[in-house]
């Protein structure tokens, strides 16, 4: 498979040492740290002294940290208590006033740690905010576009501005204009600081795409080894919880650990937390391709270990048996990585063999194909009648809205009601919060804006070969999720790419035509474009020269969260650019259509328990 | 809103209070008139499932249409679902998958076999 495995030339580790020597400043109050609690509701039990309280600036955090305060001031055993508190990444003056109105704030020592884009991966990075969709499209809440943009700003102190800023959506421009204006802000608050900033020699370009722009990817089943294990167990941090039977295949010799971070602790019961990681050489191969052809690779990579194993009865020198034990340690954590895998696919397996996930897969590519038949509606009718998970139904029901740019004004009637009936009417409010991001709506033109996308953009590949893929097509076997193909367009000029490879080797996006080409597609979707040029101000030339065979970077932002499926196609344009130019991924949280639709849906605490 | 606000009260009438409340909001507008009728839809499926209650001893509030007519045939009061699916105007598709999923669930094949 491709040589670019999430290593990207663009030096991560700056970034990490940065969010670590902060933390270090953070605890510098009192090291060493005596015992990490989570943090909940209730009274905490602690012989400590002294509480240091690291989390997000959220109210029902700051009641917490309140309730915990009183209780141990109301205890007249206790002595007195140290309190700090750090907001990560950033304090808000609502729970400031929160903890006035609970009447601790005095006794809190308040700080910030500034840790805002995670490393997920060599080449992924995310702010791990897992509302954000919700906030940005439902409640019209920007905090996290100051988030993200800060989170920029800091990626330009450590690596140079961006010479060139592009992007898609009403937000990203919101994002793009933020960052301008900090940068002015500064030239204004610190010269010194402003004048120093170089262009950067790494990343040439910042690509931002907002996800109001293309909402039918995230609502696809993802169909890449990683997207269907978020899919099914659901990916949290980079970590997977399994079933402990699943997870012990692998604890057997533990020791060699594959991955970086260690799991240690094993938790009694029956969950365990995997970490799924490019530590794992096997599953950096796996991640990012199509499921139909794991299961063919992992046959392929027991057959070399089991090959390497056997190695042994050729050793027959002493020298040589040293070389074969020095091996031995990697085998084993290659055969453990192994067996984990081989356990997952299996699982995953068992799911897609069912007759309902075909059956959906098969309504899904249906309806992003165009394909129009009364088919899709009828099964979206028998989900309803079967009660499938409310989840499960709005993801194909307002994948065929988005799609057909709406539900015919009778049919949009028939399945509010059927939803209301069937899953109770507090889902009124599930619906209006669809209404209102558009995403199942009436009908009210007949032009048909995604068929015309669909074309222009040639979303849908025909012929699509899982084992040797030509196209980001191959990673929803068929469909090309519109997000990354706006990407393409930026990255490679030429319609479809054919010219990418030979013509413009190299070529500069800073210096590059941008969006020119797909001005007549870009004005059908959703949102402003823009393109921004970012100079250095003391009249030097523009250093555009690049280290000697270092690829170019492109940062690509998804703001509003990307699915990992969108990361692997991302990965697979580096890879179609033979290491021109690699590609750093930032998002403010990584989600896929269960998460999405779930953040939607109307919950009511306890109305189901009332008798 | 007054409407989730409603959903969250322990008390039956105290609840049907509130969704009257909600109810007039969105009958001053022309724009709501789907979510009107579904409002007064909820009112009157409440009353259903507190006389559902009393009758049966089971808690039915909180349930939708689909779950209550389910539940009922669980509990072998088939006639009271077939009323309730006509209060509503149930499509018959729905009924029926309802209904053979709730006779599979109490394993009823006579009752499956009648279908």
């Amino acid at each position: 498979t491709g040589a670019h495995l999430g290593h990207t030339s663009l030096n991560i580790d700056s970034l990490r040492d940065l969010a670590r020597k902060e933390l270090v400043n953070v605890l510098d109050s009192d090291h060493g740290v005596e015992k990490i609690y989570h943090l909940q509701p209730g009274p905490l039990e602690t012989d400590c002294k002294n509480l240091i309280y690291i989390c997000r600036p959220q109210v029902n955090y700051m009641k917490y940290i309140a309730e915990h305060i009183r209780t141990h001031t109301n205890d007249p055993r206790g002595g007195s208590y140290t309190y700090s508190l750090f907001f990560v990444p950033r304090r808000t003056a609502l729970c400031e006033k929160v903890l006035e109105d609970e009447g601790v704030f005095g006794e809190i020592t308040k700080g910030e740690y500034h840790l805002d884009l995670i490393p997920l991966e060599d080449d992924v990075l995310s702010l791990e905010w897992d509302s954000t969709f919700k906030e940005l499209y439902l409640d019209q809440d920007t905090t996290s576009i100051y988030y993200a943009a800060k989170s920029l700003m800091r990626l330009q102190g450590i690596y140079g501005l961006f010479p060139r800023i592009l992007g898609k959506g009403d937000y990203s421009k919101a994002l793009c204009d933020m960052m301008l204006r900090m940068r002015r802000e500064m030239a204004v608050d610190d010269l010194d600081a402003s004048q120093t900033m170089q262009l950067s020699q790494s990343i040439d370009s910042l690509i931002i795409i907002d996800r109001s722009v293309d909402m039918v990817t995230p609502l696809c089943t993802q169909l890449t080894y990683e997207g269907l294990i978020d899919e099914i167990f659901h990916i949290k941090n980079s970590f997977v919880e399994v079933d402990a039977s699943l997870a012990n295949a692998t604890s057997a010799p533990s020791g060699a650990g594959s991955g970086g971070a260690s799991t240690s602790t094993a938790v009694p019961g029956k969950k365990k937390k995997v970490p799924l990681n490019g530590g794992d050489k096997l599953f950096g191969e796996l991640r990012d391709l199509n499921f139909a052809v794991v299961g063919g690779l992992l046959n392929k990579v027991a057959k070399r270990i089991n090959a390497d194993y056997e190695e042994r009865h050729n050793a027959k020198t002493v020298p040589q048996i040293r070389q074969f034990i020095v091996k031995m340690g990697g085998l084993a954590a290659e055969h453990q990585s192994l067996r984990l895998h081989t356990a997952l696919a299996e699982e995953i397996m068992n799911y897609t063999m069912t007759d309902d996930f075909n059956k959906i897969l098969e309504v899904q590519q249906n309806i992003v194909a165009g394909i129009a038949t009364n088919k899709e509606p009828e099964y979206i009718e028998e989900m309803i009648n079967k009660q499938a998970p409310l989840g499960q139904v709005l993801r194909l029901l307002c994948l065929y809205s988005l799609v057909n740019s709406g539900l015919k004004p009778k049919q949009f009637e028939f399945f509010k009601k059927e939803i209301l009936e069937t899953y109770g009417f507090e889902h009124i409010q599930t619906l209006e919060n669809l209404r209102r991001l558009g995403m199942l709506t009436k009908q009210v033109t007949t032009k048909n804006t995604y068929g015309l996308v669909r074309r222009s953009l040639s979303l849908i590949v025909d012929e699509v070969n899982e084992h040797a893929p030509n196209d980001i097509s191959y990673v929803y076997s068929g469909y090309a999720p519109l997000s990354v193909r706006l990407v393409q367009c930026v990255v490679q000029r030429g319609k479809d790419g054919k010219q990418a490879g030979s013509g413009s080797k190299g070529s500069s996006i800073a210096g590059g035509s941008g969006w020119k080409g797909f001005e007549d597609v870009l004005r059908m979707l959703p949102g402003r474009t823009f393109d921004e040029t970012q100079r250095v101000d003391d009249g030097q030339p523009r250093s555009s020269k690049r280290l000697n065979g270092q690829p170019r970077i492109s940062l690509v932002f998804f703001l509003g969260g990307c699915t990992f499926t969108e990361i692997s196609a991302t990965r697979f344009l580096a890879s179609q650019e033979g290491g021109q130019r690699d590609f750093v991924i930032c998002t403010t949280q990584i989600l896929n259509g269960n998460t999405l639709t779930d953040s939607l849906i109307q919950k009511v605490p306890g109305l189901h328990t009332t008798s | 809103l007054t409407l989730m606000e409603s959903f969250q009260q322990t008390d039956i009438t105290e609840r049907i209070n509130k969704i009257k409340a909600a109810l007039r909001l969105y009958q001053d507008d022309k724009e709501h008139v789907f979510e009107a009728k579904a409002i007064e839809e909820s009112i009157r499926l409440l009353q259903i499932q507190v006389q559902l209650e009393k009758d049966y001893s089971h808690p039915f509030t909180g349930l939708s249409i689909s779950s209550t007519v389910y539940k009922l045939i669980t509990i072998n009061q088939g006639n009271r679902a077939t009323k309730v699916r006509g209060d509503f105007k149930m499509p018959d598709k729905r009924f029926w998958w309802i209904k053979l999923r709730a006779l599979v669930e109490i394993r009823d094949w006579d009752g499956v076999a009648t279908l």
